[in-house]
């Protein structure tokens, strides 16, 4: 069976990361957008939510597509990981990198894994809330205790460190390598880590400098 | 011109399956004008008139281009200087007094044979997978019969340029070999000779690559760094969309 075959293959491996990573930043992407309207009111923020839960049908089939993309990006990255420290590992007494800046590489399982917490913790605390309050103010709640915040911003910093290699990674996987857009290339992989960062650290900061405190 | 005194941590090693270590050896008066086996051949020299068993590493052509020299000094493959290979590796990037820690070539799919020799018929059985073209195509054509693009004929060339030293494998920290891999199929693909076997030569070599044990590619860039033939990780790049479209039609 060809799929299995390809699956099993250390490109095919690679190739399910980069298309499960594309595929969570597309999410990513969607995540912001809906937050986005935090900045314009709670009002706004709470309409967005109930028109969104009020298709129940589409957030059960995309949280469960979600679900398995990210499970597939976890189990492989995993597999990855332990196969080439089986491979590589320190194998030598004097161990050196030549490449500069690469410390976001080199640490992208560790990274990857800060964020499975982070997603855990959120999740579980944005679907286990207080029955009575709306998401709209649940947001303020947590997001106004100082440490939880400070928690939501060390991950976002994860996250743009994971980014940092990952964005690049996913296109030279895809086979995008060209003297032509590399240079671009190499500004996206800035500016897209950079972005979630702002803007998702904004929200954090919002709140936890209370300057939300009556959104 | 000027001499250098040395101490030198080699690693020692009597057989595949003996366990090594590293042995301490001081070497007075290196000229800064020989080359780092030459550095090895005076540290030989020493050792044989000592009654002693010399340091086994592997060298050919000593001029940079058969790929048989490489060892790991100081961590890094081939040495401090950048495009160069063991060989071509000159005393004067050291200084007086300097430590040099030298490793062979280290991966899963390269046994150590004896001190800083390996056996890289890792590398050979890839090329045997389908690193060739075996279609006839025939007896010596005109010149420009089949016309080929300077610049691609000038890509194929570049990666082609690379030698199977093994140092993008010693350098990677997964042991990957895709930067050699990615080189063999790029200087085929590339060119319409190749064109008859693409596809299974993709799908092939990139089978024999895992099966032997190599590491896989998680685009750290070191191997690039170290090729003593500046082969680019766009060859890599070009290796992954030649196994993907491989696999989605003939896989």
């Amino acid at each position: 069976m060809w799929p299995i075959k390809f699956i099993s293959s250390s490109i095919g491996k690679k190739i399910i990361m980069a298309v499960s990573g594309l595929l969570l930043i597309l999410f990513l992407c969607t995540h912001a957008l809906g937050n986005a309207a935090i900045f314009v009111s709670s009002h706004a923020f709470q309409t967005y939510a109930n028109a969104l839960h009020s298709l129940p049908v589409v957030v059960l089939l995309f949280g469960l597509g979600l679900l398995v993309i990210l499970l597939f990006h976890i189990g492989f990255g995993i597999n990855l990981f332990l196969q080439n420290r089986a491979a590589g590992g320190n194998r030598y007494a004097i161990n050196t990198r030549v490449v500069k800046n690469s410390f976001a590489s080199k640490t992208m399982p560790y990274t990857g894994l800060l964020i499975l917490l982070f997603i855990i913790i959120h999740v579980f605390g944005f679907n286990n809330g207080p029955a009575d309050m709306e998401v709209s103010q649940l947001v303020k709640e947590y997001l106004s205790n100082f440490f939880y915040s400070l928690f939501y911003i060390f991950s976002f910093c994860a996250l743009a460190l994971h980014l940092s290699h990952g964005f690049w990674s996913m296109l030279q996987t895809f086979g995008i390598n060209h003297p032509r857009y590399n240079n671009g290339i190499a500004k996206l992989t800035l500016i897209v880590p950079a972005f979630f960062l702002v803007f998702f650290g904004a929200i954090a900061l919002y709140f936890m400098s209370g300057l939300g405190a009556s959104y | 011109m000027s001499d250098i005194d040395l101490n030198l941590q080699i690693w020692r090693q009597k057989k595949s399956d003996s366990p090594g270590a590293f042995e301490t050896y001081a070497l007075d008066k290196i000229s800064t004008e020989m080359s780092f086996l030459e550095m090895l051949d005076v540290l030989n020299e020493k050792l044989t008139k000592q009654g002693l068993d010399p340091v086994a590493f592997d060298h050919d052509c000593r001029e940079g281009i058969c790929g048989m020299c490489g060892t790991v000094v100081n961590g890094v493959a081939h040495g401090p200087e950048k495009e160069v290979t063991l060989c071509q590796l000159h005393m004067r990037n050291f200084k007086d007094g300097d430590t040099l820690v030298i490793e062979p070539f280290r991966s899963r799919a390269f046994p150590i044979r004896k001190d800083l020799l390996i056996d890289r018929s890792a590398f050979d059985r890839i090329i045997q997978s389908g690193g060739y073209v075996s279609v006839n195509t025939g007896g010596t054509p005109d010149g420009n019969a089949i016309p080929i693009p300077a610049q691609t004929a000038e890509l194929a060339m570049d990666a082609a340029a690379c030698i199977g030293c093994g140092a993008c494998v010693a350098s990677c920290p997964n042991g990957a070999a895709m930067l050699f891999t990615s080189a063999k199929v790029s200087q085929l693909c590339l060119l319409p000779q190749g064109q008859t076997e693409r596809k299974q030569r993709a799908l092939d070599m990139v089978a024999t690559m895992d099966k032997e044990g190599f590491g896989n590619c998680t685009n750290e860039r070191e191997c690039e760094a170290v090729c003593p033939k500046s082969i680019s990780i766009r060859n890599i790049a070009r290796l992954n969309r030649e196994y993907l479209m491989a696999a989605l039609s003939e896989g």
